[in-house]
Order: structure tokens, then sequence, then C-alpha cells
């Protein structure tokens, strides 16, 4: 025997246990197969031979247990503590998910009347909680967009788990019916997409009730109904005179004062479930086909949502007052709780394991989801499908920006990449032919070149990664770099040795031409992989990664990266004019030049970003090596491992190709603020900026980014003046202007300077708390300041701060 | 600290004499890697391979499934899932069956005694 003392459940030993007979009394189902006095259960005919019985061991299992000393277990040969450690305890409400809650099951709670059809007898009341149930299944909808199980959300309530017992009832039965055909059109469409890598519960159906085929006709029913509340909305509002004419129609409910309320509050909740799916059964159609539709759809389901927030008034007259808390916390409109919700009916289906409880979204939050939800939807659907690379790029980033969640996210992708081609429709050797102005229709059997089915996946597998939530894209952006860096070196290879063959001949052939495309789409993925790494590096930005003392190696990264893109943007534009004009000598080709200019104004753009960071990589070096703004030395690690850190992806992919910190380090180090160049750049930038404004008047996106980048440089060059006058200002670089371009904010020393003096007095001086600490010690940067409150337990208290530590 | 041979524990063939000779731990010992039924308060009964017990008498089983009653009134249908390894407190325990031959069960009973 071996002595295991770790394991023991600190559970005393049951004493006697029951007598074989109590256990047929709990349990009838099991049928007592008596031998002499024992009990022997044959419940499980199979495990139990023919010449077998269960016997009853449980006071030999007492009298063991006694006998046993402290620590000890009774075990076989193959048993493991710490495999042990891992099983599921019985009766523990975290672990065990068979615990019997309010219901054994769904059956037994329908029985026992906790979801009756109708619900009240009393229509008045009937119809208020239906307008309950409404309202609470839009928050378990919305919970479930955000991450959550089915199950326990949406699936929670037992109308839409047994839609067939409510069909004696259509307004609640139609209801169910479209709500389940939505989750349904919402799951197919986030399975196919597989954006759901990130939050992959949302796709699990497992055990739910999911394949009922009548949900299609919700809508028609839907319909149906909503016609009939319509019509009793009209005879309720109906003049005496009327009246007659509406005499047969039996009213919504009993009470006539109210009769115009709930048909209003009725028809609108009902209206958005029906433009909703529409919406969305609009926007799956292949090739983007449905969007026009789709956007009227989601326009109305806009203005529906609109008029259901605004009958919160009528709905909560009733409800006696809660406080306001309480209906800010609540999941309906009324502040009721809704009839026919349980959220542990389901929780046996999703693992051994019970999943943690969910907080639903309230209300009010859930309406809040639902309208960035729709105007994400209504973005895409506006997009007008140009089978222009640089058009769908600054589209997913543009669109990205708003940070749209899992579904509006799904969809987009969905529209981009279909059947391997671009909206399903233009292949990406059309596009990239396309952005280089070059002709691919005549068959040079270039599609079934290797090269561009490379290309192909990994154009699709850019796309895809576009669509994903900012970190998840970020580390995928950073991992397939290395692919397209290494597919780029091939192709690079292949094509050196093919140009080679074409420039000895001088024979045309058709063979010759593929080359040349070839030549160019090699260029134009250099491009490509600088944009990537440029995005690589700007979502650090907005994923907060970089602390204010790496800004400068950032900057000089992104000087690097810009500098390159705008450098291969610019041949293709050469590319692009000379091929065209070529083309306009030839065959009197009209040139195409409004994306000729885009183009142009774009690297413009680019060049105006690479002179900005520029600027401040010089500028935060200057100031650094003045040290007047602190170097970026933790105690743990060194300059050149953050640096390895934050670009190690990119050196992977050589961008640049030289060793990039030795380059960094010694460009930097010579910086001085009476060092001209810096200026220079962001005057540069700021001329620039000046010009792209006239180029992006009607853009107004385009043009907000401008702006900003305009005010960046100016601000930089006033900070950088004020600097070369007066050392002793404290510099601080914030992102006011542009979400990635840093502008440095300068503040008086003189009130740090008197801290010292008032270092005793308890309370804190009117200025920021990051002073304050700052006081003690000269050269800390914000992550010692935090390091010092955290010491002096005061990081929690500042962290509630407002403005945090400033 | 008690210190019994463990060699053979898994054999399950033993004659009813040399059963009763043994002490209790010894016997449990070989009913380790059979199927056991055990009941618990709220009415599930789980069904696994024997696989370890402790002084305070909480069972660990293995590979077990779980039954249980659909409704609370009976008779009620069952329903079944599987769990993997499970551990039983002895909190809990209402019942406990070995799966065995008849001879062998007369030797468990006697030893009851």
């Amino acid at each position: 025997m071996v002595k295991e003392p770790d394991r023991e459940i600190a559970l005393n030993c049951s004493g006697k246990c029951p007598a074989p007979d109590t256990i047929n009394r709990q349990n009838p189902s099991i049928q007592g197969d008596l031998e002499e006095e024992s009990s022997s259960i044959d419940q499980e005919p199979r495990s139990c031979g023919d010449n077998s019985v269960w016997a009853h061991v449980s006071p030999l299992l007492s009298a063991a247990c006694s006998d046993l000393n402290e620590g000890e277990l009774i075990h076989g040969d193959n048993f493991n503590l710490f495999a042990a450690m891992s099983a599921l305890e019985i009766m523990d409400p975290k672990m065990d998910s068979g615990m019997v809650s309010t219901f054994y099951s769904i059956d037994e709670a329908i029985e026992s009347g906790f979801a009756p059809v109708p619900i009240s007898s009393d229509r008045t009341v009937d119809v208020q909680c239906i307008i309950d149930i409404m309202d609470h299944l839009l928050a378990c909808e919305a919970t479930w967009h955000m991450g959550h199980s089915l199950a326990q959300t949406v699936f929670s309530c037992i109308y839409v788990l047994r839609p067939e017992r409510t069909s004696s009832h259509a307004l609640l039965h139609s209801f169910c019916r479209v709500i389940r055909a939505t989750c349904r059109a919402l799951v197919s469409v986030v399975s196919d997409a597989r954006t759901n890598e990130e939050e992959d519960l949302f796709t699990m159906t497992y055990g739910l009730p999911f394949n009922g085929d009548e949900d299609g006709k919700g809508l028609l029913l839907l319909n149906a109904v909503e016609e009939t509340i319509c019509r009793q909305l009209r005879a309720c509002k109906a003049t005496s005179s009327k009246r007659r004419v509406f005499e047969e129609l039996e009213p919504l409910q009993t009470n006539p004062q109210l009769e115009e309320g709930f048909c209003k509050a009725l028809l609108c909740r009902i209206r958005f479930r029906k433009h909703f799916l529409h919406a969305l059964n609009c926007m799956r159609r292949p090739q983007g086909r449905g969007l026009e539709l789709a956007r009227k759809h989601i326009a109305y389901c806009i203005a529906e949502l609109e008029s259901v927030l605004s009958s919160v008034e009528f709905l909560s007259l009733e409800t006696v007052e809660n406080g306001k808390n309480e209906m800010e916390e609540s999941t309906t409109g009324s502040g009721r709780h809704p009839i026919g919700f349980d959220p542990n009916l389901n929780k046996r289906l999703s693992a051994p394991t019970p999943p943690r409880a969910i907080k639903l979204l309230s209300w009010k939050k859930a309406i809040d989801y639902y309208v960035k939800l729709l105007h994400n939807l209504d973005q895409i659907c506006a997009f007008k499908l140009e089978p222009d690379l640089d058009a769908v790029l600054q589209f997913v980033v543009q669109f990205q920006k708003s940070r749209p969640d899992l579904v509006a996210r799904a969809h987009l992708q969905l529209l981009l990449v279909q059947d391997g081609k671009l909206y399903g429709r233009d292949t990406f050797l059309t596009i990239c032919a396309r952005s280089l102005a070059l002709d691919v229709t005549k068959n040079h059997g270039l599609h079934l070149n290797e090269y561009i089915l490379q290309l192909n996946q990994l154009m699709i597998n850019l796309l895809k990664i576009l669509c994903a939530n900012t970190p998840w894209q970020r580390r995928k952006l950073g991992k397939i770099l290395n692919d397209w860096s290494i597919f780029n070196v091939q192709m690079g290879i292949t094509v050196g040795h093919m140009m080679q063959q074409v420039t000895t001949p001088r024979t045309p052939k058709n063979g010759d031409k593929s080359a040349l495309i070839l030549n160019h789409i090699y260029g134009w993925l250099e491009e490509q992989i600088h944009w990537v790494a440029l995005r690589f590096l700007v979502l650090g930005f907005d994923l907060k990664l970089y602390s204010p003392s790496e800004y400068c190696m950032v900057y000089w990264y992104m000087y690097i990266i810009l500098w390159k893109l705008a450098e291969k943007a610019h041949f293709r534009v050469l590319i692009i004019v000379h091929t065209e004009e070529r083309k306009a000598k030839e065959e009197d080709y009209s040139r195409d030049m409004a994306r000729e200019d885009r183009i142009s104004l774009w690297v413009l753009l680019l060049k105006c970003q690479t002179s900005l960071a520029q600027g401040l990589t010089v500028m935060i070096a200057a100031l650094r090596n003045e040290g007047m703004c602190s170097k970026s030395q933790g105690p743990f690690n060194t300059e050149n491992e953050k640096f390895v850190q934050h670009f190690g992806l990119l050196q992977k992919a050589s961008l640049p190709k030289y060793d990039a910190y030795e380059s960094f380090s010694e460009s930097t180090c010579h910086a001085r603020l009476d060092y001209l160049p810096v200026y220079e750049c962001f005057r540069d930038a700021q001329k620039m900026a000046k010009e792209i404004k006239v180029g992006y008047a009607n853009d107004p996106d385009k043009l907000a980014e401008v702006v900003g980048l305009e005010q960046v440089a100016e601000h930089n060059i006033i900070a950088v003046n004020l600097l070369c006058q007066d050392r002793c200002l404290k510099v601080s670089f914030e992102f006011i202007h542009h979400p990635h371009f840093a502008t440095a904010v300068l503040q008086e020393k003189w009130l740090w300077s008197q801290m010292g003096l008032v270092s005793q007095e308890p309370a804190l001086f009117a200025t920021s708390i990051k002073e304050n600490i700052l006081s003690g010690k000269k050269d800390a940067t914000i992550d010692d300041v935090v390091e010092a409150a955290k010491a002096s337990d005061a990081h929690t208290f500042i962290s509630q701060l407002p403005n945090v530590y400033e | 600290m008690e210190q019994i041979d463990a060699g053979g524990s898994t054999t399950v063939a033993a004659s009813t004499s040399e059963d009763s000779s043994l002490d209790p731990i010894a016997r449990v010992r070989k009913l380790l890697f059979r199927q056991m039924l055990v009941g618990i308060k709220d009415g599930r009964f789980f069904l696994g391979s024997f696989h370890c017990i402790d002084k305070q008498g909480n069972i660990i089983l293995q590979d077990t499934v779980e039954y249980r009653s659909i409704r609370r009134s009976s008779p009620s249908p069952t329903e079944q899932r599987c769990l993997g390894m499970i551990l039983i407190p002895a909190s809990c325990r209402t019942s406990c069956h070995v799966d065995c031959s008849i001879e062998e069960q007369l030797s468990l009973i006697q030893l009851k005694e």
C-alpha cells in the first residue's frame, strides 16, 4: 500500500450506509433483483453478466475506511495522483453540472407550469408578458453575440426550446420561430467565416434543438401576425363612426385604454425582428447582390429600434417604482422579470462541468449593441465592391476603427472572400493586375502559374486576418509576414531568371509577356509586404503595446517601413502611367485618371507620414540624448531586447534587410535638439498634408486623418521651438490629434521644482499625480510612477480617478 | 502505518474461504477496477470502474456514466451521460454496489458480521 497524504478530502466518513431497501424506495426504477437479503440492482444488465449480481459493499467499505490510516488510499497500480486531482467532484456546484437545480429537465419545467401557453388567461397580462419575453430575448441575443454560449442565453427560454408547444399562440410562436431562424443564420455565417476562433463559444449548438425546418415559415407567420396587430391598432384609433367596420375584429387585449400602446410596442418589436432577419438573409446572397436591399432593411431596423426604445415610457408606467438603478440593470423595457427563462436548463449540455454563471446585458445596453451592429452592417452594405485592392484594404482598415463585433466582422469577411475570389467575383490575379494597370484578359496561362496560385492563397489569408479582432489580427499578421517574405524571395529568384531569358532574344512571345507581368507582380508583392508590416506596427498603438520610452524605436521602425512602402507605391504609379500612356497611344485608350490620382494621393499621404515618423524619431532621440526624456532602460531588459521583443517578427521577415537595431542606435545616437532636420521633417509633413487635403476634399474620413497629421506636425514644430529656448520644460507624448502619431506636450518645470519643498504636505498638489510622484525622482518613467504608486497602495485608488495619473 | 502487499490486487477470482480470512482493506483492494454503482443523495446513480478510496470514504470512479431520472416524480425515464473520472464525496453517497459473482457476494456478506 502506498501512502498518499495529499489527497484528503475533508469529509467525514458517513457512518452507516442505508439499508438496501432504502435504495429501492428512493429509486423504484431500479428493479431489485433480490437474492437472499442483499440488494442486487439489475439496472445495468449490460455490465452485469448472467452469473453476477450487484453486491452491496457499503459496510465493507466503511469497515475498510476505519481500518485505513490517516492519509492512506486504496488504489491500483495505474493510480496517478495528478490525474486523480482532475476528477470532477460530484455535488460540488462548480464542478457538477448534473446537480439538480430548479427543475430536473425541460419537460418537468413545462409540466410544472413554468412556461404556460398562453402565459395568462387575462389577455392584457398575456400581452405584457410577451413583450417582456421579447425584450429579454433581445438582451439574451446580444449577450450571445458578445461571446457567450447559445445554451445559456437565447436557449434559456423554454418557448424557444420547444416551439411546437406554442403553435396555438400565433404571436409567441412566430416570434420564437423567427428568433431561432435568426440564430441559425448567424451561426452559419460565423462558422463559415471562421472569424470565431477567438470567440469559440458562439457557434456551439451541441444538444440544442437546432434543426427545425419549420423555422423558415416563421417569417410568414410573423407577417400575418403583424398584419392583424396593424388592423387592431387602426381599429382602436378609429372614430366611432368608422368603428363598425372593425367590429368583427377582436381587440389585442381587454383594456381599451392600453390597446394603442400595446399594439405599438408589439409592432415595433415584431418589425425589428422581421427586418433584421431579412437584412441578414440579403447579406448572405452571393457576390454581394443583396447588399442594396439589405441596406434598406437595416435602415428600417434602426428606425424600429428607436420606437422600441421610446415604448419604454408606456411599458414601465405600471411597474412599481423599482428605483432607477434596477431599471438600468433590467433586461426588459418594463423592468419586470420575464416568464419562462431558466439559464440552468441546458447546463448539462455544454460540458461535464457546469458553465460559469453569466451576466446578461441589460436591455438598454443590448439596444446600444444592436445600434452599433446595424451601423457596422450598414457600413459593409454601403461598400462599393470595387475590384481594387487598395480600396478594399483601406475599407477594412477604416471599418476596423470602430472596433466592430464578431457578427459584423464575419459578414465582412464572407463578403470579401467567397469561393476563393474577391467578392466571389474577381480572381486575385485580375485584382492584382488591375492595380498595376496590366491586361491579363488574354490567356497567358498565368492563372495556373504556381506563384499566382500561392499569391491567391496569401491574399485570401490576409483578407481573412484583417477581419479578425485587433489583438488576434496583429498576432496573425506578424506570423504571415514570414510566409510572405519567403514567397517573395522564391518569386524573386524565378522572375530574375525569366527576365534574363526575355532580354536576350528580342522576340515578343506570349511567354515574355507573362514574364513581364510576373515581374511587375513581384514588385507589387513587396509593396504589400510593407503594407502588412506597417499595419502590424500601427496596431501596436491601437492595442497600447508600446510604452512611452519605446516610442523612439517604434517611430524609427515605422519610418523605415513607410519610406520603403512609399517608394514601392511610387514605382507602381510610374508603371501605371507608363503602361496606360502606351495603351492610349496604341488604341485610343482612355486613361483611368481617377485611379491614378488616387494612388498618387496615397503615395503623398505615405510620404507625409514618413516625414512625421522621421521627425518624431529624431525629436525623441534628441530629447533622450539631452536627458530631457527618460531612456528606455528598465531594470529587466536592455533596449536591444525590447527592440527584438517588438520587432522580432519583422526582422525575421527581413524587413529591413540589414541589422535593424544597429542601424537604429547609430542613426539616433547623435541627434540633438538644435539639429536642423527635426524642423525640416515636420515642415515637409505639414506642407504635404496641405496638398493632400485638397485631394481628399470629398472624403471626410481621409480628410480628418490628414488634418490630424497636419496638426501633429504643427504642434511638434512649436514644441521643438520652445524646447530649444527653454531646456527645463517637461515633455510628454500624447495622442491628441492622431491615434498613431504622438504630439509633444510641454509642461512648466517650476511646478515640480517646488514640489520638493512641499513634499511632506499630505494633500495632493493641484497638478497631476504623475508629477507628484515624479517630484521625488526626476528621471522616472510612467512605469516607475505606477510601480511607486503600487508600492504605496495608491495605485488602485489612482486608477479609478478620471484622468488616472495625469 | 499498515503495509499490505498489494501483489496481484486485480485478480478477481478468489475463493470464498480466502476472502473471508482477509481483513477489510485487502478485500476492498480486490474490488478495484470492478464496475461499481454508486447512488447519491439527489437520486442519481454513477456507474464506473472503482479507482480509489480514501480514509474518509471518498470514492474515485473512472469512465463513469451518470444516470438520472428526468422527472422528480416517479416512475420516470432515465437519461444518461458520460462523465469520465469523478470523485464522489462520502457525505453524499447513499449506496454502493459492486458487480461480482454470486459466490463472491456471499463472502462479502459474511464478512459484514
